[in-house]
C-alpha cells in the first residue's frame, strides 16, 4: 500500500519543493543577473563607438562597431606607457616590500609569552585596516603637506622642507609605506590561525631533541605556514596590475600623474568623468584579461612546483 | 613547581635577552600603528598657536575645544552622518536577508540544478562589467542620483551567500527533518528553526556590512552629484582631500566669536577626522572577534 502510493506522491512533492526553494532564491539570482552580468554584457561597448543616447547594449543598426579600435588607440596613446609602469610599480612595491611584513609580524605575535600584550599588540595592528580610506588619506595627505608633521621632523634635524605632495618622485614611497601600515596587521590573521593549529607536541618534541627557538621557528612554524603563503602569494602576484585605485584616487593629484596615476584612476577620470565610455570599457576589459591570465599562471605555476593551488 | 621546570630551559635558551627585544619590537610596532591617530588627536585639542607653530609631538599643548564646538554646529555633517546611517541600515538588512535566502536553497541536496546555480553565482567573483557598464546601468535604471544607486547595488554579497551556506551545511540534518515531520515548509523552517540559531554567522555578516558601508564612498562619488545625499564619508572627502569645503566658512556665521576665528583649518580637519572616526575606533575592539571569525571563514573557501 505505502509502497504504492509513495513515488507518485514524491514526484509531485519533489516539483513543488523545488518551485518553493527557487522561489525562495528569485530575488537574489535576479538581482546577480541585474547588476553582474547585464554589465558584463556591456563590456561589448568596447567593440563600439558608444556615447549616451544610442541604444543600450544592443545590436541595433544604428550601432557603430569599431573591432578594436579602442584597444589599438588605448596601446597607441601618450598615456599607455606610463600608466601601464605605473599600476605595475605600485603594486610591484607593495609585493615586494609589503608580502614579507605580515609573516615576519605573525612570527612575532607568536613568541610573545604574554598573552594580554599580545591581545593588545594585534587589536593595535588591526585597527588601520577599519579606518575609511578617505580618513587615512585625510591623515596623509596633512602630514606630508609643506608644513605638516613629516616636514616638522625634518626641521628639527636640520633639513630642508620637501615638496613631498607635488614631487612625483616620492609618490610612490608614500603611496608603498601608508598601503603597508593599513594593512600588515590585518594580513596577518591567516598567519596566525594556521600557526595556532600546530600540535604543541611538536615543539615539546624538538625542544627534547636540543632545539632552540629560532630553530623551533623555523622548522615547526614555517613549514605550517607554508600553504598559506603561497596562497597569499598568488593572489598578490595575481593583483599585480591591479594597485588600489580608489585610494590613490584620493591621494593623488595632477603634479605627480607622472607616477602616481594608473590605469584605474585614468579609467575613472578619462572614462567615467570624460565621457569616453566605449574607451573606458576597453581599458577595463583589457586589465581584467591581464589580471586573470597572472592569475592563471601563478596558480599553475604554484600547483606544478609546491602542491598548492587555488582551482 | 612550574617555574622550576621552565627556568633552566628559558636559560638554557639565552630566552630573557630575546624576549626583551621581541618585547620591545612589538612595542615600537605598535607605536608607529597608532601613532598616527593619537598625533591628529592631540593636534585637534592643542591650543591653536601650538598648533600653528606645529609644536606638538608627544603631548597635547594647551587645551582647546573650540575646533569641536565648531564641527559639532555643522550642520552639512550631521545631515551626511544621517544619510550614513539609512545607507549603514537599509544595507546591512538587505546583506542579511539576501545572503540567507541565497544559502538556504543551494544546502538543499535535492535541489535540481543546484549545480548550475552555483556557478551562475561563482562566475561573478572572478568576472564583472566594470566601471562603466554598471555606471550605464545604474543610469539607465533610473537610480543615478537616488540613494538607490548606493543601497541596491551593493545589497547582494555573494560572499556572504556562500559564507552563510557553509554555516547553514554545519546543522544537525535531525534537526531540519523534524521540523518537516512537523509539516513545515521550506519558508517555515528557514525563519522559525534555522534563522535563530544562525545568529553567530549572521552577527559576522552585519559587522562586515556595517563597516564596510560606513567606510565607503567610492559608489558615492561616481553616483551621487547630489550633496544632500552624500554619506559621511563622501563629506568628508569635500572637507579633508578635495578642501571643496572650508569648515572655517562655519565661523563667519558668527564672527562675533573671535576665539573661532583664529582656528587653523588643519585643526579642523582634525577635529572632524576625529569626530567621525571615533565611533569606529571605539567600537570595533567589541567587534574584533566576529572580524576575525569571518576572515578565517573567508579563508577556507580561498
Amino acid at each position: 500500500m505505502r509502497a504504492n502510493i509513495q513515488p507518485r506522491k514524491r514526484s509531485s512533492y519533489r516539483l513543488r519543493e523545488n518551485m518553493q526553494l527557487y522561489l525562495i532564491m528569485l530575488p537574489v539570482l535576479i538581482h546577480i543577473f541585474i547588476f553582474s552580468y547585464i554589465p558584463m554584457y556591456g563590456i561589448i561597448i568596447a567593440f563600439q563607438d558608444y556615447y549616451p543616447g544610442k541604444p543600450f547594449f544592443s545590436f541595433h543598426e544604428s550601432v557603430h562597431w569599431v573591432g578594436f579600435q579602442h584597444f589599438i588607440d588605448f596601446f597607441n596613446g601618450p598615456y599607455f606607457g606610463r600608466l601601464m609602469r605605473n599600476t605595475f610599480l605600485l603594486s610591484f612595491y607593495f609585493l615586494v616590500f609589503g608580502f614579507w611584513i605580515p609573516i615576519l609580524f605573525a612570527l612575532l605575535l607568536n613568541e610573545l609569552k604574554s598573552g594580554i600584550f599580545k591581545k593588545y599588540v594585534q587589536t593595535a595592528s588591526y585597527l588601520p585596516h577599519f579606518i575609511s580610506n578617505v580618513v587615512v588619506a585625510g591623515m596623509v595627505l596633512s602630514f606630508i603637506n609643506t608644513d605638516g608633521i613629516v616636514n616638522a621632523i625634518v626641521k628639527l634635524f636640520g633639513g630642508t622642507p620637501v615638496a613631498l605632495n607635488t614631487e612625483p618622485g616620492y609618490f610612490p614611497a608614500i603611496y608603498t609605506i601608508t598601503s603597508i601600515w593599513k594593512s600588515f596587521g590585518w594580513s596577518s590573521i591567516l598567519y596566525l590561525a594556521a600557526m595556532s593549529s600546530v600540535d604543541p607536541h611538536l615543539y615539546e618534541a624538538a625542544k627534547m631533541d636540543g632545539a632552540n627557538r629560532f630553530k623551533q621557528m623555523l622548522h615547526i612554524t614555517l613549514p605550517s605556514i607554508r600553504p598559506t603563503i603561497f596562497i597569499l602569494l598568488i593572489f598578490a602576484i595575481g593583483n599585480l596590475l591591479s594597485a588600489n585605485s580608489e585610494f590613490i584616487l584620493l591621494i593623488y593629484n595632477p603634479m605627480v600623474y607622472e607616477t602616481a596615476d594608473v590605469i584605474g584612476t585614468y579609467l575613472y577620470r578619462d572614462g567615467l568623468l570624460g565621457g569616453n565610455f566605449s574607451m573606458g570599457t576597453a581599458v577595463g576589459l583589457f586589465i581584467s584579461v591581464i589580471n586573470f591570465t597572472l592569475l592563471y599562471i601563478a596558480n599553475s605555476l604554484s600547483r606544478k612546483y609546491s602542491d598548492y593551488a587555488l582551482w | 613547581m612550574a617555574t622550576v621546570r621552565r627556568n633552566p630551559n628559558r636559560i638554557k635558551q639565552g630566552s630573557v635577552a630575546v624576549d626583551i627585544i621581541l618585547y620591545a619590537i612589538a612595542l615600537v610596532i605598535c607605536l608607529i600603528t597608532l601613532y598616527p591617530f593619537y598625533f591628529v588627536i592631540i593636534m585637534s585639542i592643542s591650543s591653536p598657536s601650538e598648533v600653528a607653530a606645529m609644536n606638538v609631538f608627544w603631548f597635547p599643548k594647551g587645551f582647546f575645544l573650540g575646533s569641536y564646538e565648531l564641527i559639532v554646529r555643522d550642520t552639512k555633517m550631521w545631515w551626511a552622518y544621517s544619510n550614513t546611517l539609512i545607507y549603514v541600515g537599509a544595507g546591512t538588512l538587505l546583506n542579511c536577508l539576501t545572503a540567507v535566502l541565497g544559502a538556504y536553497p543551494l544546502t538543499v541536496r535535492n535541489l535540481k540544478g543546484r549545480k548550475w546555480v552555483v556557478t551562475f553565482l561563482l562566475i561573478p567573483m572572478y568576472f564583472g562589467g566594470g566601471l562603466i557598464p554598471s555606471y550605464l546601468l545604474i543610469n539607465k535604471l533610473g537610480m543615478y542620483n537616488t540613494m538607490f544607486a548606493v543601497i541596491i547595488p551593493g545589497m547582494v554579497s555573494i560572499w556572504n551567500i556562500i559564507l552563510v551556506r557553509t554555516f547553514f551545511t554545519t546543522i544537525p540534518e535531525g534537526l531540519k527533518e523534524s521540523a518537516f515531520i512537523d509539516g513545515a515548509s521550506h519558508l517555515q523552517l528557514l525563519f522559525r528553526v534555522i534563522l535563530p540559531i544562525s545568529k553567530p554567522i549572521l552577527a559576522v555578516i552585519a559587522i562586515y556590512s556595517i563597516v564596510g558601508i560606513w567606510n565607503s564612498w567610492f559608489d558615492a562619488l561616481v553616483y551621487l552629484p547630489n550633496e544632500k545625499l552624500h554619506p559621511l564619508q563622501m563629506y568628508l572627502y569635500r572637507v579633508v582631500v578635495q578642501q571643496s569645503v572650508d569648515l572655517k566658512m562655519l565661523s563667519l556665521e558668527d564672527t562675533k566669536n573671535a576665539v573661532a576665528n583664529m582656528l587653523s583649518n588643519i585643526q579642523l580637519k582634525y577635529a572632524i577626522i576625529v569626530f567621525t572616526t571615533l565611533p569606529v575606533i571605539f567600537t570595533y575592539p567589541f567587534f574584533q572577534k566576529y572580524f576575525i571569525k569571518g576572515a578565517l571563514l573567508g579563508s577556507l573557501k580561498e
